[in-house]
């Protein structure tokens, strides 16, 4: 996680258009859009939710999630198949996004770190029917291409990561 | 009360057994305290104070590594007023502390302090941290029957559980694999028998993992259990004391068909293991794999995973698994044995979460099933009779070998179940 100082300054505009940003993705995920939502990420994206609160390096150790675009691809892949048992129906989710903070990456004017807390609520209604509550804190690598804004990390930090969680099978 | 000898059958199981309350406390008594259960590994301990937490059963204990390097299974329980002394997963400690009173333990868990000693009157040898009863290894597995009654590990494992874990072990060059990847707890809101029942079933994969094998079609399982039912030679095996597998052996094509890499990427593993046992043992190890079996009665050894199941309410439990790693390899492969860990286990994998759901759909489906049977009425039971007409005895050994698809292993796990949990 971030152990950062507070964020610079940064001019209106852009804060406003990666807030946008955020609040469009989470739409996505929320709403089970895996076609749009992936058109977010970058080639090059890593996705990734450890699994414990502090930091480690995710090659020598497990996490939730780990992915490379390839391993992303299959995993909305699967959820595509209209047989991931585990999203059928999809969880009904609704996610707040708050506390926005933006750091311009150092020596690369295009791209920005850019943290914030989340509160998701899940239906989880493939079979125990529970209301279930996911909160944390996203850091998102964001990289302008081609004019627009692209996700080539996104990181969650569940609150608790130590676990144990239920199944974590839609686009967090 | 149940009558267990009748609520399992050969070729059936009441459903009540996975939802009513006290059957769920006699296993917890008659399971996981009067019987063997699995622990941890030692190589999770690497230096002396090192420790970790876990349940056996409901029972919370410490394993620990003390100063001399031995190995220990402690309550997590202070002796004088029990509070937790642990309440973190691991951590390394030179003395356990009470945070309540200050009562300080060794890591051997002898009582060693005790504040204000004047009103102190008992004697300190005899407020050590309780621990089992029994307590035993094999190749750094590391088992605790708590109430001590037990028959010796040795006959808990038998020859078929031994052979499990040697199996395993021997994949490595030195004989030893590591427990170093960290735990990932899955929470499954299902009784804690469904998921040995589930992992080690050879039926459900084209099902409940149709979408698993229908995105990531290059996976071995399309070989190992996916063939056509007269074409797949690959068994399900019930070895005895409750401990089964799904032997994929027969139906690997290739060396080395189960590491799910290229032959490059894993010629320096074979090197390895050519240098440290022959060719010709190496050629035999790469082509059998790692087994795909259950120690009963909380011990997965799925494939390069080792999970553990944990019992936490008749509806609940935790999946709990890490990635095995390699002593004696390249990194590089150890890493991708952990993202191939990371594809099929976890409540975030392409594999388990949906075994997690339909869990979790058969428990709220047994939910009258105490009350059908308590009036007399049938119909809520689970049909194990597949492939009972087929399984072949080895009259020696008393092992039981059917089709991969067949029950055998469900009925292997219910047979040891029913003789635990009958017994006088």
């Amino acid at each position: 996680m971030s152990g950062a100082g507070p964020p610079p300054a940064i001019d209106e505009a852009t804060r406003r258009e990666i807030e946008a940003f955020l609040f469009f993705e989470a739409r996505l995920a929320d709403e089970s859009r895996y076609d749009e939502w992936e058109t977010l990420v970058t080639d090059d994206v890593h996705y990734w939710v450890p699994a414990e609160p502090s930091d480690y390096d995710p090659a020598t150790r497990l996490s939730y999630v780990n992915d490379n675009r390839s391993r992303l691809a299959t995993r909305i892949r699967q959820l595509k198949t209209g047989l991931r048992h585990a999203q059928i129906p999809p969880s009904l989710m609704r996610r707040l996004i708050s506390n926005v903070e933006i750091f311009p990456v150092e020596g690369r004017g295009d791209e920005y770190r850019v943290e914030s807390n989340f509160v998701l609520y899940e239906l989880a209604r493939q079979a125990t029917g529970d209301l279930r509550l996911w909160t944390g804190r996203t850091t998102h690598r964001l990289r302008r291409v081609d004019g627009r804004l692209r996700i080539a990390a996104k990181r969650i930090d569940l609150v608790n990561a130590s676990g144990p969680i239920p199944n974590l099978t839609f686009l967090i | 009360m149940i009558d267990y000898r009748a609520a399992i059958q050969p070729d059936h199981v009441d459903g009540e057994l996975y939802v009513d309350p006290e059957v769920f406390a006699e296993e917890m008594t008659r399971i996981f305290t009067r019987s063997w259960a699995f622990v941890g590994h030692e190589s999770e301990l690497a230096e002396p104070g090192d420790w970790v937490t876990w349940r056996i059963g409901r029972e919370p204990v410490i394993f620990v590594r003390d100063r001399d390097g031995e190995l220990h299974v402690l309550a997590n329980r202070c002796s004088h007023r029990g509070t937790t002394l642990c309440w973190a997963a691991r951590g390394h400690a030179r003395s356990f502390v009470c945070t309540y009173h200050g009562w300080t333990f060794s890591l051997a868990g002898e009582l060693k302090g005790v504040p204000y000693p004047g009103g102190f009157h008992r004697v300190k040898q005899e407020l050590g941290l309780a621990r089992p009863g029994q307590l035993g290894a094999y190749r750094g597995f590391v088992f605790a029957n708590l109430s001590g009654d037990a028959p010796p590990l040795e006959r808990h494992l038998g020859a078929g559980g031994k052979d499990l874990i040697d199996r395993l072990c021997d994949l490595s060059p030195s004989g030893r694999i590591q427990i170093r990847a960290g735990w990932i707890g899955h929470r499954i809101d299902a009784n804690w028998k469904m998921l040995p029942e589930s992992d080690n079933d050879g039926y459900h994969l084209r099902w409940v993992h149709a979408s698993m094998v229908e995105s990531a079609p290059d996976t071995y399982y399309e070989e190992a259990v996916l063939g056509a039912e007269q074409s797949n030679p690959s068994l399900a095996v019930d070895h005895g004391g409750g401990h089964v597998e799904l032997d994929f052996r027969p139906s690997y094509t290739s060396d080395g068909a189960w590491l799910g890499m290229s032959a490059d990427k894993a010629a320096p593993y074979r090197r390895a293991l050519e240098a440290a046992h022959g060719p010709k043992r190496a050629k035999e190890l790469l082509h059998a794999g790692p087994p795909h079996a259950m120690i009963f009665p909380n011990l997965f050894l799925g494939e390069m995973n080792l999970a553990i199941v944990e019992p936490v309410a008749p509806g609940a439990s935790i999946h709990h698994h890490t990635a095995v790693q390699l002593e004696g390899v390249d990194e590089s492969f150890n890493r991708r044995l952990l993202r191939q860990s990371e594809a099929a286990l976890g409540p975030a994998s392409f594999i388990v979460p949906d075994d997690a759901v339909t869990a979790e759909r058969m428990q709220r489906a047994f939910a009258g099933a105490a009350a059908l049977r308590s009036a007399g009425a049938g119909g809520a039971r689970v049909d194990l009779s597949r492939g009972l007409e087929r399984e072949v005895v080895d009259e020696r050994s008393g092992r039981r070998a059917g089709h991969v698809t067949d029950e055998t292993t469900n009925r292997g796990f219910w047979r040891r179940y029913r003789e635990v949990m009958s017994q006088s």
